[in-house]
């Protein structure tokens, strides 16, 4: 497939990945927001479903997991609070940026713009730095606990649902 | 009761997006990926141009977004508050700096990441957890 032609299913994709986040409201800033005033059900119960969905088919696909694909490192909980803190400044994770912008709110769009002057501090200033220093290695849960993937995925998965099932118990 | 709770409208659009995800990983054998799509905002399209391919995807995202706004009337132009953009600005640049120090942001990490039981996305949850905490803390629970 060329690229023009990649792009071009990736660009539809798109389209109703935004569809789909903006009818269900879908935004992790605004859930951890929830979590942290006690009000988390809404967006764990979304969590849980992303999870048993993605964790289920996944697997039966044969598809590449993402630890596979990339490092793990002391830099992802570093770059994890940076974001944690930037998306819950704002009120916007990066779905919920893309998703407002979206809504026509332009308050985002200045958001989305933001993150040049700080991307552009950590490739052209950082990173000679952190080179030196960033040391990742490829690791998935399963090979970490030394259990089975398909165990931890299992178990994962109905803790998941036991999960769900007690948050809609709840009132 | 409880089958109308567990599957109201928002879970069946989520999984509806979660099976999206796990569609177009399949079809074009390419995670869509948060962060590092933005790079080509830098000048920077990555290996593969696989940056500038995501950047592309969340472009959708956002057109996606308006066609569900404008389909069910919830779209509203709204210019920014003087009063937000410092937040704006800096909850920007520190998104900006939490994407490209390392790989994880809420789409790579939650969305295919932790359900792929990725280690790099477990310790980027607990990062943004730990950072949003701290936000909270400091300015959300003071204002």
């Amino acid at each position: 497939m060329s690229f023009t032609a990649l792009v071009a299913v990736g660009f539809l994709f798109g389209i109703g990945f935004g569809y789909f986040v903006q009818r269900s409201g879908f935004c992790l800033a605004h859930g951890l927001g929830e979590i942290f005033i006690g009000k988390g059900k809404r967006i764990s119960r979304m969590f849980a479903v992303i999870f048993i969905i993605t964790g289920f088919i996944s697997p039966q696909l044969g598809l590449k997991t993402i630890g596979e694909i990339r490092g793990s490192g002391f830099y992802n909980l570093i770059s994890g609070m940076f974001f944690g803190g930037g998306i819950f400044l704002c009120g916007g994770c990066i779905l919920g940026t893309l998703r407002r912008i979206g809504e026509g709110n332009m308050t985002f769009l200045i958001v989305f713009i933001s993150f040049i002057p700080g991307m552009a501090l950590v490739v052209y200033g950082l990173n000679p730095l952190l080179e030196a220093n960033y040391h990742v290695e490829k690791m998935l849960l399963p090979e970490l606990l030394g259990v089975a993937a398909p165990f931890v995925t299992a178990v994962l998965i109905v803790g998941a649902i036991f999960w769900l099932r007690t948050l809609n118990r709840r009132r | 009761m409880n089958k109308r709770r567990l599957f109201n409208k928002s879970l069946l659009l989520i999984a509806g997006f979660a099976i999206l995800n796990v569609a177009m990983y399949l079809i074009i054998h390419r995670f869509w990926i948060g962060g590092s799509s933005f790079l080509p905002m830098i000048g920077i399209a990555g290996p593969d141009k696989k940056f500038l391919f995501a950047f592309i995807v969340n472009l959708g995202v956002i057109a996606g977004a308006a066609i569900g706004a404008i389909s069910s009337g919830e779209f509203r132009f709204r210019l920014p508050r003087a009063g937000g953009i410092p937040k704006a600005v800096l909850g920007g640049i520190m998104i900006g700096i939490g994407v490209t120090l390392a790989p994880g942001t809420c789409t790579t990490c939650f969305i295919t990441g932790i359900p792929m039981l990725s280690v790099s996305s477990f310790l980027s949850a607990a990062g943004i957890f730990i950072g949003a905490f701290i936000v909270y803390r400091i300015v959300w629970r003071r204002s």
